[in-house]
């Protein structure tokens, strides 16, 4: 029979790491206090009837923040099931009072629940590589429960840790030191706080542990001067690198689909099977393909920046500039991870703890660069900015394009919150700033790579259904009736033409309507429309890239920044409204945000179409 | 004076914790170890008004004004 363990601990315990090692699963292991929000399982490697939760994060019991009592409520709740054998608390040996005060609430909760409990002293290595020792021993006598010392990074104790969790059975007592009466022990906070003091002082490790590498790269990286230029440097790199430098391997895709298209199409017979393989497979879904990679570096270049540390200081760096739009330093977090998609942004908004501050970072949100909008600007950008550089090719101009409506994007999503803000005095107050600097390291490869493959795929198999799906409702309307012969006398045409006058005040035409209406289920739909309904037009020699067939169309350049600044603004995810709506428990919200989002998009295109039109002549 | 006032590679001890502070508040900061008592460190004050690390135990924080000015310490 399947037994499950729970394991819990404090946020950069190290306790994630330890999940992965357990377990063999590639769980992501973050560098940020409190990202892990939902709860991974996996089976153990040792035994395969034993599952492994990881808990999110939590430093203590007593919740101060909607993320926390989600976590909270989620660990009581697993200790009252009766399918779990064991809890886990992982404690960081190296800040043992703080990981004791955690750890004795979970060894009360667990006594008065009957779960037994063990204790993983995690990063006994640091300790010995600084030539220093603890009592484990003496600490488990104390506790009355099992303490292992462990190193989740080295593997060392983890075989003694497994043997526990698969034998270990005995309920704990609640922890009583002799000095205190019984009942004073679970409800009193100070009561802990002073038992965890003294056990530190007994048993835990004595001396000074802190790097002093880790100050004075904070003394660089938080610098007035230095710390603003790194900054924006490496904000300016993540952008670079995923438009510049994954240029040769969307080429590549592309020439491989190319190659693919060049084979399969000749052994098809001619009529509706091959031009539906020819339009809506390799010219609707696969215009969409060649921004995968894109994707891949974005969440890889993302990844890095959490894994080594460095987001914790740009939330510190950012606290100060985001309080002057009504926002705080916690919610940089959640709008650096809509970059990559408004989803897991939207989760990371429950760090926000100050409830108002959250509902202003859910405001800006979905207007951050997310990266479904990613083939939407490459794809008008490679073909309204010429391909050319500065600096010998390393700065490209449509590098800087993709930077400035990226830029654009976050503005609008700053001046949403600066303005909203100021409508009430209550959107100002806020709650206290305090977040944990987690030590500076490398990133973990394997993870991260591992991590960037993942949303790769989770990003295909995901928009690809949908993208499927659209696009082969939308071959069959602009196929049929008349195979394709033209595109205009189609039902798709017919359609597209009566809301052709929507889309005219910014120099589109019916076709774009089209594409921008399908988009609303989700913005990529854009590119894979785009490519079927040119697929179609273009006939038998519909093999050549989209971006020539939008440039060969005669779309003015007012048009296609008009189409930039659209769908920077527009609420157009299925997915980010509905996970709204659960985070914040109603439509209203959502329904709010979709609405005075499209208005603003649409009012805001096409004051950019007059204003480019009349500059470019 | 207050943690806030705190200058950069000094150290003082937590005396109390101002009544401005929510209670939940109080107990969070006790909890990472900001308890009457303990010595702190300020490890970085950067300029404009930014938030400054504090480092108590082998942890490092960063608490804007708007909390370290509730934290008084000698």
């Amino acid at each position: 029979m399947t037994s499950k363990t729970i394991l819990i601990g404090s946020p950069n315990s190290g306790k994630s790491l330890l999940f992965n090692r357990l377990t063999g699963l590639n769980q992501k292991v973050a560098n940020f206090p409190g990202i892990t929000v939902n709860i991974s399982s996996g089976k153990s490697i040792a035994d395969p009837d034993q599952l492994v939760m990881d808990f999110p994060g939590v430093y203590s019991l007593r919740a101060i923040s909607a993320e926390e009592t989600v976590s909270v409520d989620a660990f009581y709740a697993g200790i009252k099931d009766p399918e779990i054998s064991s809890v886990v608390c992982v404690v960081d040996t190296t800040r043992l009072e703080k990981g004791l005060i955690f750890a004795l609430q979970v060894i009360n909760a667990c006594a008065e629940h009957n779960k037994p409990v063990v204790i993983a002293a995690n990063m006994i290595d640091v300790l010995n590589s600084h030539g220093m020792t603890m009592d484990i021993d003496g600490l488990a006598t104390a506790l009355k429960v099992p303490v292992v010392a462990i190193s989740a990074k080295s593997g060392l104790g983890l075989d003694q840790l497994q043997e526990l969790i698969a034998n270990h059975r005995q309920s704990p007592e609640p922890f009583s030191s002799n000095v205190l009466p019984r009942d004073m022990i679970a409800t009193d906070d100070s009561v802990v706080h002073r038992q965890a003091q003294q056990l530190a002082a007994s048993f835990g490790p004595k001396g000074d542990l802190l790097i002093n590498s880790q100050t004075r790269l904070d003394q660089f990286f938080l610098h007035s001067w230095f710390g603003g230029i790194s900054f924006v440097l490496i904000m300016f790199l993540l952008f670079q690198s995923i438009f510049t430098w994954a240029a040769p391997i969307m080429d590549g895709v592309e020439a491989i689909l190319q190659f693919a298209a060049g084979v399969v199409i000749p052994l098809l017979p001619a009529g509706a099977i091959s031009d539906f393989v020819s339009d809506a497979l390799f010219g609707g879904i696969g215009a969409f393909l060649v921004f995968v990679p894109q994707i891949f570096i974005l969440t890889l270049v993302v990844g890095m920046l959490e894994d080594s540390g460095y987001l914790a200081r740009a939330a510190v760096i950012c606290h100060k500039p985001l309080r002057i739009f009504g926002l705080t330093g916690k919610s940089f977090i959640p709008m650096l991870s809509s970059v990559a998609c408004a989803i897991p942004g939207i989760y990371a908004a429950r760090t926000v703890d100050s409830p108002r501050k959250r509902w202003l970072t859910y405001l800006a949100i979905p207007l951050m660069p997310c990266s479904a909008r990613l083939p939407v600007y490459s794809l008008l950008i490679a073909a309204f900015i010429p391909a050319t550089g500065v600096f010998g090719g390393v700065v490209g101009w449509q590098g800087l394009a993709m930077v400035s409506i990226y830029l654009f994007g976050i503005l609008c999503g700053l001046l949403v919150t600066a303005l909203v803000s100021r409508s009430s005095a209550a959107l100002q107050t806020d709650l206290p700033f305090v977040l944990e600097m987690p030590p500076y390291r490398l990133p973990s490869w394997k993870p991260l790579l591992r991590n960037a493959w993942d949303r790769s795929k989770h990003f295909v198999t995901k928009a690809g259904k949908v993208i499927f799906m659209v696009t082969v409702v939308i071959w069959v309307l602009g196929y049929f009736p008349n195979q394709g012969a033209d595109l205009g006398e189609s039902w798709l045409g017919y359609m597209g033409k009566l809301i052709e006058p929507a889309f005219a005040p910014f120099g589109l035409d019916w076709k774009y309507g089209v594409a921008i209406l399908t988009s609303f289920l989700a913005r990529e739909v854009f590119v894979g429309t785009l490519g079927t309904l040119f697929g179609i037009e273009g006939g038998e020699e519909n093999v050549i890239s989209l971006v020539t067939h939008i440039q060969n169309s005669g779309l003015p350049i007012g048009a296609g920044f008009a189409l930039l600044v659209f769908f920077s603004i527009a609420l157009q995810c299925v997915s980010t409204l509905a996970v709204l709506r659960r985070e914040t428990g109603s439509w209203r919200l959502p329904a709010q945000l979709f609405i005075s989002y499209s208005i603003f998009a649409y009012a805001a295109a096409w004051l950019t179409f007059i204003i480019v039109q009349s500059i470019a002549g | 004076m207050t943690l806030w006032d705190l200058k950069q590679g000094t150290s003082a001890t937590v005396e109390s914790f101002c009544a401005a502070l929510q209670g939940d508040y109080r107990t969070r900061l006790s909890e990472l170890g900001f308890h009457p008592g303990e010595q702190i460190a300020c490890v970085l004050s950067p300029s404009l008004g930014a938030p400054k690390l504090y480092r108590v135990n082998n942890t490092v924080y960063s608490l804007d004004d708007s909390v370290a000015s509730l934290i008084t310490v000698a």
